[in-house]
């Protein structure tokens, strides 16, 4: 019995081939539409969480307790010989650094402006940040000098100096808070998209920067990028515990640049509301469809019931179309979007230097394909689809036959 | 009432029917009481308008009396379900409209078979039954044809088959032969006659046909919504 009704709804939608057509392109553009938007905001998200990580953030961080508030100096984190023994016996860690951070002032002969004095380790920070690979002038760290410095370009601007010039940087020193100078020379200067990291840092080597602040071998920040950046995602993991002692508290980009994950997880709202607005579109569209095909062929309703066909079985022969309807309009849907994702993922779209909540794009975005934006959407759009056919299938359950049949009995 | 329901196969009792057609009430059927027996060939007759659709309709469980009763094969149709009347219509009676008769995405083996997969009878006995009837129809190696494939006389033939098929106590037919030329009209008409001569079933059917008129055993005229003439040859 299913099977007739199967048969019948199946060879139904294919009669009017065009109608079928046009409906199911229109359903399936809406499925393509959704695919293809949820796979550029998985990119969108991938891109900045990229940029964000990747430029300097790293995906994880460990501080001294109160150092990100207070930016004391004094902080720093404890125990840190165990804490780096530790991280390199981490096989989720591929790599981390140690960082030096102080608020200074930074003079040249001509302008004077405020800095974060970073004190990086060059051969470990490469793999943590993008400074290196930012160098428009000069070099990263090169030779053997301490007395190198590298800065942004837009506060190479502001000190009116360029490669080679001489710079005074005055930090006060832990404990005590007695100042302390030293003179750099320009090695290098960068140019990141962000503003902020081209004319508010400067980096001068980690040793340079311990003794200027007389904090000995101690460090105030460890940045450290995992194997995978799920694992930054993954609060469930004992790595957050082990390093959270001590006094120290290990944080990973989700709590470093919390706006961002708000962001994000804004992004996934949005979807899912442009998600109803498409399904509404789409159920409407098939109710359109189902209506228009059981009033051109209401003698046929009213023959199917007259020779015993229940109501139920009326409502079903509906609801097969509908479902039909879905199987086609998935079909073209998927492909339609996979089509579309594919050419965009491989062309890019570039959004390169634009900021988006305080990150700025340095990559093209790609459109990221996922399986469940081919398993769930379709999934979705079918029980749509079964839903949206209930109204049609109730009506042609409660039709009468006698009135179907207008033009016989 | 009784002693009627064991030998008649139809029988109303003040049947009326008003409609409403823009918020004007028509009496489509005024007090209706008639009785028919099993194995008559009965043609309704009379004007366009005088109730003979609706007349079928409601002996078919398809509409229900605004007054007035039905008893069909000895069941009051009033009193059954939606469910029930499917079934009851399914196991008890065949129809043959005037024309678009058949589901035209499914084959004539189909088409003919749809009644018995309702009543849920096997794919084998479906399908003697089947090749049986297209026979007595005179419509061998037609089966896997679509209904298109056929002219208008074939198609009323497959209708035929698919209303015998169930072995149903009565046929009712709406005009059965009206869109058909008359040579196609008359072999119809003649092949009805036969199938109900031989297998004893009830053939109801309006017309405009004299030469159906003139084949009826029993000749009904309906005028006003009410019987003006009830003539048995």
């Amino acid at each position: 019995m299913w099977w007739i009704l199967i048969k019948l709804a199946w060879r139904n939608i294919f009669r009017n081939k065009r109608r079928t057509l046009i409906a199911a392109t229109a359903i399936g553009i809406g499925l393509a539409a959704l695919i293809f938007v949820d796979a550029l905001m998985i990119g969108i998200a991938e891109n900045m969480v990229r940029t964000a990580t990747a430029s300097f953030l790293g995906d994880a961080q460990i501080h001294r307790e109160g150092f990100r508030d207070a930016q004391e100096v004094s902080l720093t984190i404890q125990a840190l010989d165990k804490v780096t023994t530790g991280l390199a016996q981490e096989e989720i860690v591929e790599h981390f650094t140690q960082r030096t951070l102080a608020s200074g002032m930074i003079t040249s002969p001509a302008n004077v402006s405020a800095v974060v004095l970073v004190g990086v380790h060059p051969p470990t920070e490469k793999f943590l940040s993008q400074i290196d690979e930012a160098i428009t002038e000069g070099v990263y760290f090169a030779g053997e000098s301490s007395r190198d410095i590298v800065i942004g370009a837009k506060l190479a601007e502001t000190l009116e100096i360029g490669l080679g010039d001489r710079v005074v940087v005055t930090v006060a020193q832990a404990e005590s808070g007695d100042l302390s100078q030293e003179m750099f020379r320009i090695s290098g200067i960068y140019q990141f998209a962000g503003e902020e990291m081209n004319s508010g840092m400067a980096f001068v080597r980690i040793e340079k920067a311990r003794e200027m602040l007389a904090i000995g071998n101690a460090a105030h920040e460890i940045a450290i990028k995992f194997t995978s950046l799920a694992y930054a995602q993954d609060p469930t993991l004992l790595f957050w515990e082990t390093y959270s002692e001590h006094g120290n508290e290990v944080l990973s980009w989700t709590e470093l640049m919390s706006q961002l994950t708000a962001i994000l997880e804004m992004t996934q709202y949005s979807k899912y509301i442009m998600g109803a607005i498409l399904f509404g579109v789409v159920v409407f569209g098939i109710i359109n469809t189902l209506f228009m095909s059981l009033y051109e062929r209401m003698f046929e309703f009213g023959v199917l019931r007259a020779v015993g066909t229940r109501p139920f079985g009326m409502a079903r022969v509906i609801l097969f179309e509908a479902g039909a309807l879905a199987i086609v309009s998935i079909g073209l849907g998927a492909i339609l979007g996979f089509v579309l994702t594919a050419v965009f993922a491989h062309v890019g779209i570039d959004y390169t230097g634009i900021e988006m909540t305080g990150v700025t794009m340095q990559e093209v975005i790609r459109p990221v394909m996922t399986v469940e934006q081919f398993t769930a959407y379709p999934v979705w759009l079918f029980i749509f689809t079964i839903i949206a056919g209930l109204y049609p299938a109730r009506y042609a359950a409660k039709m009468s036959p006698a009135a179907a049949m207008r033009r016989s009995f | 009432m009784e002693q009627a329901q064991k030998t008649d196969v139809i029988v109303t009792a003040g049947v009326t029917k008003v409609y409403e057609a823009d918020g004007v009430p028509v009496n489509a059927l005024n007090g209706v009481d008639l009785t028919i027996r099993s194995g008559e060939f009965t043609a309704l007759v009379g004007p366009s308008g005088s109730g003979k659709t609706t007349f079928l309709n409601i002996i078919s469980g398809l509409d229900s009396p605004t007054e007035g009763s039905v008893w069909l094969a000895g069941k009051v149709l009033s009193e059954m379900s939606g469910n029930e009347l499917s079934d009851f219509r399914r196991d008890n009676i065949g129809f043959v409209f005037q024309a678009y008769n058949l589901i035209p995405v499914l084959t004539v083996e189909e088409n003919v078979e749809y009644i018995m997969l309702l009543a849920g009878v096997s794919k084998a006995e479906r399908h003697d039954r089947v090749i049986v009837m297209l026979e007595a129809v005179g419509l061998e190696g037609v089966a896997d044809r679509t209904p298109t494939q056929l002219s208008g006389g074939q198609q009323q033939r497959v209708a035929i088959a698919r209303a015998m098929v169930s072995e149903p106590q009565i046929i009712l037919a709406d005009e059965p032969t009206a869109n058909l030329d008359s040579k196609t009209g008359a072999d119809l008409l003649e092949m009805m006659r036969h199938l109900n001569v031989e297998t004893g079933m009830t053939f109801i059917f309006s017309t405009h046909d004299p030469m159906v008129m003139e084949g009826a055993t029993r000749l009904i005229t309906l005028r006003d919504g009410q019987i003006d003439t009830d003539e048995t040859r």
